[in-house]
């Protein structure tokens, strides 16, 4: 095990590396060439209703009422299809609801791609030709521990395994050196607060607050300490690790400590600048809504994550409603629920796509939009719709993918991904093959990953 | 990227028409230990290895593979141009195709490509190939002999039989000893390793005034009898045993169990004892059917008792089997749960027949001594409540499917036996099955009703000063409204300025709201005066119970008037409880909304009838079949296994316990395990040295090939288990070594690094960055404000920040950790074998910006300069000398006292005339440089 997060990472390991014929971590380049840099990760928590966002099924409204049995689909219950599930958290919810419940809003054709999106997310609609939309993914855990899961590639019961950020910050060297590489905002319950795993700490993301004046733990001093003495302090450190080196040279953790505190200090300053909207035009800020009161919060993060990746950020986690089961956990009340929080991130996510776009960013920066699972055609209670693990809708955009496609499909009632069936590790393998990343090679001793954790690339997203 | 597997169907026509033409690229490498060798391995070997030769078939060498197995050759040509293996490896028929479906990846078409190349070769290997050794054979299932200690010359390098093993390999590998480390660093090494904190100003002095022999052992001994040697090294424990306290979402309790650190108590207070470490292990698997009455040795149940999981049983019994393996033998059980074990002789089937060890045991909370109210306090400890519950082997892992044909009996693996499990049955004393027979139960719910009653009268003297205070405003009140009636008489007084009663009494219409307070006043105090005779009641009720349980217990019968006297006063308490509920309806309409009123006036209703109901009852006469509610001596831990959306039923607490743990237990910690003493002295000689022998410190299996040291390593195990598992015995031998004392320089070692790099044969120490849990401490430490009280329980979120406890104390579970603590690597409770020693940027920030840092920095600082004595004024250098010594153990050099004398010129300088005195300020910035210095959070 040894040392791990290295401030000076690749090069020290290759050093001691040279020497022996043990494992060791790897080098931070990637393996393969790279078609993407960054990646901004959206996770909606609580479970978006795939049909009410990327998968319009009309077959619902038509049938309304009507009990699954009854339509022509009826075969979409068939007990073998519903063994997928694998539930750990029963609660009453995440059970098959029966009565068909009607669409909650309209949708059209969008872009050049006709694409249908639901009326709650016209400004990401207006992106549409940017977007690779995958409507046919399965997950297995039909309660909130797909979060996890989504985040993992593994089920709550079997353990905490690294999330996808954590492999791509083991795998990759920073692009910056001024910034942590991975950042995580908003809100993760208990079964998603941590990233690293098996793989350490040190690949946790670091969690990161919209604010300037108190961006990061510990990010500045809680107690007077003029920025002047403490650069005093900090140069008298350095001085005092190197004397030292007289009695210890060649000290891969003396290095890598003092290398830590010139990160440590220079993401002290950077921070606070990256998080500083005030250069941005009255244009980008209209554009991110932060005028709005209904999409500040996100559209501050939206725009924040445009200035990290433009830093140099590798991966920044984003979540929305997160905390307990999740905010888009409509059971009761879908329509009121998903068309308040369509409002809250519709704006700054279309803002996102937009920008990046625009500076030329997009084509290096992979936008993922997922959730952990999609809701029942079915309704629970009068107005609501619970779990559905069976089949869901994610999209990405940018990074070397395709724009204006839909990829797979599910069922008439948007029961089951019946058309290019993807699991969640698939979503993970496509990313890190656009990052050059080859999950196999980051394998590491002791820790046998299954074919289903490393996943297969979406090959046909990619350009 | 992985190469795609080949379609099935068209791979085996083309290599049936033996016309398979690759694309360009993909040719194959042939070197058969490069290419081929590897691939067998990692998908052939596990069954056609040394651990299983299905159908008589071998792979793990050429000239095995050329042998074939029982039906014939598997790499010889056909009579049609095929090969047996090469049609196995890729068959589209999923009965056919190798490895099985569930049993290893498919061979893609360059591996198979690669085979192809090796076989039409002739499938040729090295002559002096070796087969897999027998699993028998492996060194760590193989019995541990206590090992000759090599010779050693008089005058030659070493102070105790470690060093005699080490020094064998020294010069064996040709390298030398680095020299010993400087007293001072020697004297910091010691604290830090056994104690967790850094040696006083004090300590420093003494140590200096005489020479390193003349106190070094004698501060071992001191140090491994001082109580804080239990808080240190049992965090260590905690770590390797999976310590956590509780969590679940919001108030939910879902994983592990409240007051677990009843359990953290336990192990603390057994290494401060040196408890031996099979008796230990014996009381955490099974102290119910060993010490069933003695619930100090049950708090070491608090091992089982925290894989509690609310929602599912595998879960639960998943976790227990792996880490039972893991941290007791070093043996990955886990890996044979969806099918045999890979590398090492365990059977799916084995590891069933593990769990079968765990299928019967639940969890409850046993009353401790002085409080009844469980969720206040009561001890987590395991039982068997399911004796009779089957064990089946769940067909490739899946719950889902049972193998419902077989039950399987509790086992260990045939090749670890060591003679048959004597599995006895245990009978329970009557304490343990009706633990409210246990002397201090009945106690503690006394004790715990007195407390009920005086805080309820003391709420109650609340409410009656509420009242009066109430009452008072309301006559002023009066008085005002008087007054402002004739305020508005112009004609009477000609003046409108009289002062309001109060300031409140202004602005707010005063008639409605005073007499609103006065009348929720007057129903508060009544819901008090209802809570305090409920109190009263209770007690009541809790010595006419307690009276006749004892009575029963005494004479062996209810006694009748006893009997009649508890039910009745719990028929009593009953009727204050309804008082209570319908004085709290009243209370409620009082401040309800006009919109919830309707549903306040239900249950008013509902109250008012059920108080009826009470005060018949009460009246009713006692008849024989009577009974009162038994005072409770402990409770299940309800799980929701069933998903109905409430508590599962309960699980009893049956006369008889299975044995099952015990005989485990007994089974673990035989002298002659080849495992468990060689993976404690591993974990033991790890947390000293900075590496371990075996370097996987949880998998002593097949995977893990024998360490270097080995000698050392069985010497070791010998030595713990001879000594009667003492672990301060082992403490001893490892920091009395000279190999202990070693400097970590890399200094004038050149020529042993370029021979041993990775310090594999420990010629030099290996620098350790501090635990979490050190490095907080120490600087608590170093300010004289760390409190080492031992025990309690765990120190909450909330409080932490303000807390000088020790780190081990404070509330550690996998939903919340504290902040500084995981920034420097705290265990996850998870899983935690060995520690990170991460070294990234926010523990810079952690250093450089916290309160705790500044703040005891200040506290540190101004220790050091009063050390000197109030007449002397102590020079800058001193400071900056014993500040060096102090915080860092290092004799600070002439370079780095000038550096930071230049520093502290800087800060003087720069303190504005506002600030207090430049000179305390710079040496408070001084010593906060110092806990910023690398050697602080480094061991050397």
């Amino acid at each position: 095990m040894g040392f791990t997060g290295l401030a000076l990472g690749a090069m020290l390991q290759r050093d001691s590396a040279a020497n022996s014929n043990l494992w060791t971590p790897p080098s931070g380049l990637p393996h393969l060439p790279a078609k993407a840099k960054s990646v901004i990760w959206l996770f909606m928590n609580g479970g978006v209703s795939h049909m009410e966002s990327f998968d319009p099924k009309p077959m619902l409204s038509k049938y309304e009422g009507k009990t699954i049995a009854e339509t022509p689909f009826a075969d979409v219950q068939d007990p073998k299809k519903l063994a997928l599930e694998r539930l750990v958290v029963p609660d009453g919810n995440g059970n098959q609801r029966n009565k068909i419940y009607p669409l909650q809003v309209g949708f059209k054709q969008h872009g050049q791609s006709g694409i249908e999106v639901s009326d709650w997310f016209p400004h990401i609609a207006r992106n549409v030709d940017k977007l690779s939309i995958i409507r046919s993914m399965y997950t297995t855990d039909s309660n909130h521990g797909a979060q996890t899961q989504f985040h993992s590639g593994r089920h709550m019961v079997e353990g905490s395994y690294p999330t996808l950020g954590a492999w791509v910050h083991y795998g990759l060297g920073s692009l910056n050196d001024n910034l942590p590489s991975f950042v995580s905002i908003g809100t993760r319950e208990y079964w998603n607060n941590k990233d690293g795993h098996y793989l350490g700490p040190a690949h946790d993301a670091v969690p990161l607050r919209i604010d300037p004046s108190n961006p990061l733990d510990f990010g500045k001093p809680e107690r007077p300490f003029s920025v002047h003495s403490q650069e005093i302090g900090l140069n008298l450190v350095r001085e005092l690790n190197g004397l030292r080196g007289v009695e210890y040279p060649k000290d891969p953790a003396l290095a890598a400590r003092v290398a830590s505190y010139e990160l440590a200090f220079r993401m002290q300053q950077s921070m606070p600048e990256a998080l500083d909207f005030s250069k941005e035009t009255a244009e980008t800020k209209a554009l991110y809504g932060l005028e709005q009161a209904h999409c500040r919060d996100f559209g501050s993060q939206m725009l924040a994550a445009r200035r990290l990746v433009e830093r140099g950020v590798r991966f920044i986690q984003i979540q929305h409603g997160g905390g307990g089961a999740g905010a888009w956990d409509a059971h009761g009340g879908l329509k009121a629920n998903h068309s308040k929080l369509a409002l809250q991130v519709d704006q700054p996510i279309g803002a996102l796509l937009i920008d990046l776009e625009r500076r030329g960013m997009l084509e290096e920066t992979l936008v993922v939009f997922a959730t952990e699972f999609g809701r029942t055609p079915g309704t629970q209670g009068v107005d609501g719709r619970d779990h559905h693990i069976f089949g869901f809708s994610v999209w990405m955009a940018g990074g070397g993918l395709k724009g204006g496609v839909v990829h797979g499909a599910t069922d008439e009632l948007g029961f089951h991904a019946v058309e290019n069936r993807h699991y969640v590790t698939d979503v993970h393998a496509t990313i890190l093959s656009q990052l050059g990343l080859d999950s196999r090679k980051l394998e590491i001793p002791g820790r046998k990953r299954l074919e289903i954790d490393h996943g297969k690339p979406i090959t046909a997203i990619i350009a | 990227m992985k190469t795609p597997p080949v379609p099935a169907c068209v791979l085996r026509v083309a290599l049936l028409s033996g016309v398979l033409s690759l694309a360009p690229g993909l040719h194959a490498n042939s070197d058969y230990l490069k290419s081929v060798k590897p691939l067998l391995q990692e998908r052939c070997y596990s069954c056609h290895g040394g651990l299983k030769q299905k159908g008589g078939l071998r792979l793990d060498t050429a000239a095995l593979a050329r042998k074939g197995g029982e039906s014939g050759g598997v790499v010889s040509k056909r009579n049609d141009g095929t090969f047996v293996l090469l049609e196995r490896v890729s068959s589209s028929d999923p009965e056919e195709r190798m490895p099985p479906k569930h049993e290893g990846e498919t061979f893609n078409l360059a591996q198979v490509q690669i085979l192809r190349e090796w076989i039409e070769a002739g499938a040729p290997g090295p002559a002096d190939e070796k087969p897999e050794a027998d699993p028998r054979e492996h060194w760590a299932f193989r019995a541990r002999q206590r090992p000759a200690l090599p010779a050693q010359r008089a005058g030659e390098w070493g102070r105790n039989p470690v060093d005699a093993f080490l020094a064998r390999e020294f010069a064996r590998e040709g390298v030398v000893p680095q020299r010993e480390a400087p007293p001072e660093s020697l004297l910091r090494r010691l604290y830090m390793d056994l104690v967790g904190v850094p040696p006083t100003l004090e300590e420093i002095a003494a140590a200096e005034a005489v020479p390193v022999e003349q106190w070094y052992a004698a501060t071992v001994e001191r140090l491994l009898g001082d109580p804080r040697y239990g808080q240190r090294w049992g965090r260590h424990w905690m770590d390797i045993w999976r310590y956590s306290d509780w969590w679940g979402l919001g108030a939910q309790l879902r994983n592990s169990q409240k007051h677990m650190w009843h359990w953290r108590d336990w192990i603390i207070e057994s290494l401060n004892a040196d408890t031996p470490y099979d008796e230990m292990i014996r009381l955490m698997l099974a102290a119910d059917e060993i010490a069933p009455d003695d619930l100090q040795k049950l708090r070491a149940t608090g091992f089982l008792a925290r894989n509690w999981f609310l929602f599912n049983r595998n879960t639960w019994m998943e976790e227990t089997v792996e880490h039972v393996g893991k941290g007791f033998l070093g043996l990955t059980f886990n890996c044979a749960k969806c099918h045999d074990h890979k590398y090492d002789p365990i059977s799916h089937t084995d590891y069933y027949r593990m769990r079968a060890f765990f299928e019967p045991y639940h969890v409850r909370l046993d009353v401790f001594p002085g409080e009844s109210n469980l969720e206040i306090d009561g001890v987590p400890r395991a039982y068997d409540g399911l004796p009779d519950a089957p064990t089946f082997r769940f067909v490739r892992g899946e719950e889902s499917q049972p193998d419902k044909s077989s039950p399987l009996s509790p086992a260990v693996p045939a090749i670890l036996a060591l003679g048959s499990l004597k599995m006895t049955p245990v009978v329970l004393p009557p304490t343990a099955v009706e633990p409210e027979r246990r002397a201090w139960v009945l106690e503690a719910h006394v004790g715990s009703a007195k407390k009920a009653v005086e805080n309820a009268v003391a709420a109650m003297s609340k409410a009656q000063e509420k009242l009066a205070a109430a009452e008072k405003r309301a006559a002023d009140s009066e008085i005002f409204k008087q007054e402002r009636v004739r305020s508005e008489s112009p004609a009477e007084t000609g003046s409108a300025s009289i002062k309001p009663a109060t300031e409140k009494a202004a602005s707010v219409p005063p008639a409605a709201s005073e007499e609103n307070a006065l009348e929720e006043a007057r129903a508060e105090l009544r819901v008090a005066e209802c809570a305090a005779d409920l109190a009263k009641a209770e007690l009541e009720s809790v010595e006419a119970r307690a009276q006749a349980m004892r009575a029963l217990w005494e004479s062996g019968a209810e006694v009748g008037e006893l009997r009649a006297a508890a039910v009745l006063a719990e028929r009593s308490a009953a009727v204050s409880k309804q008082q209570q509920l319908v004085a709290d309806a009243a209370l409620r309409l009082l401040r309800v909304t006009a919109e919830k009123r309707p549903a306040v006036e239900k249950a008013a209703k509902t109250a008012a009838e059920a108080l009826e109901k009470a005060l018949k009852k009460r009246n009713d006469p006692v008849e024989s079949a009577d009974t009162y509610t038994r005072l409770y001596g402990a409770k299940w831990t309800p799980t929701r296994f069933l998903s109905s959306g409430k508590d599962d039923p309960d699980v009893p607490f049956p006369k008889v316990s299975t044995g099952r743990r015990k005989a485990l237990a007994e089974w673990v910690t035989d002298a002659r395990h080849p495992l468990t003493a060689r993976v404690a002295a591993n974990h033991i000689w790890a947390r000293h040295m900075g590496t371990p022998l075996v370097a996987n410190t949880f998998e002593f299996g097949r995977k893990s090939p024998a360490p270097s040291q080995l000698a050392l390593l069985d010497w070791l195990a010998s030595e713990l288990v001879d000594s009667g598992w003492s672990m301060k015995h082992l403490h001893r031998l490892i920091v009395n070594s000279a190999a202990y004392r070693l400097s970590s320089t890399l200094a004038g070692g050149e020529a042993s690094l370029a021979r041993d790099p990775d310090n594999s044969l420990w010629w030099r120490r290996t620098p350790l960055r501090l635990e979490a849990e050190v490095v907080r401490d120490s600087i608590l430490a170093l300010a004289g404000e760390l409190d080492c009280t031992q025990g309690g329980a765990s120190i909450p979120a909330s409080a932490q920040a303000d807390s000088k406890r020790r780190s081990v104390y404070f509330y550690h579970s996998n939903n919340e950790r504290n902040l500084f603590l995981t920034t420097f690597d705290v265990a996850a409770v998870k899983e935690c074998y060995r520690r990170d020693e991460s070294i990234v940027p926010q523990q810079a920030l952690a250093l450089t910006n916290s309160k705790i840092v500044h703040d005891m920095a200040q506290r540190i600082a101004g220790l050091l300069y009063a050390s000197h004595g109030p007449e002397a004024t102590p020079t800058e250098e001193s400071f900056i000398r014993n500040a060096y010594a102090y915080v860092l153990g290092i004799k600070a050099s002439a370079e780095e006292v000038a550096a930071c004398s230049r520093g502290m010129a800087a800060w003087r300088q720069s303190a504005s005339a506002s600030e207090k005195d430049a000179s305390a300020l710079a040496r408070d910035n001084l010593v906060w440089a110092l806990l910023n210095h690398n050697d602080f959070v480094t061991l050397r």
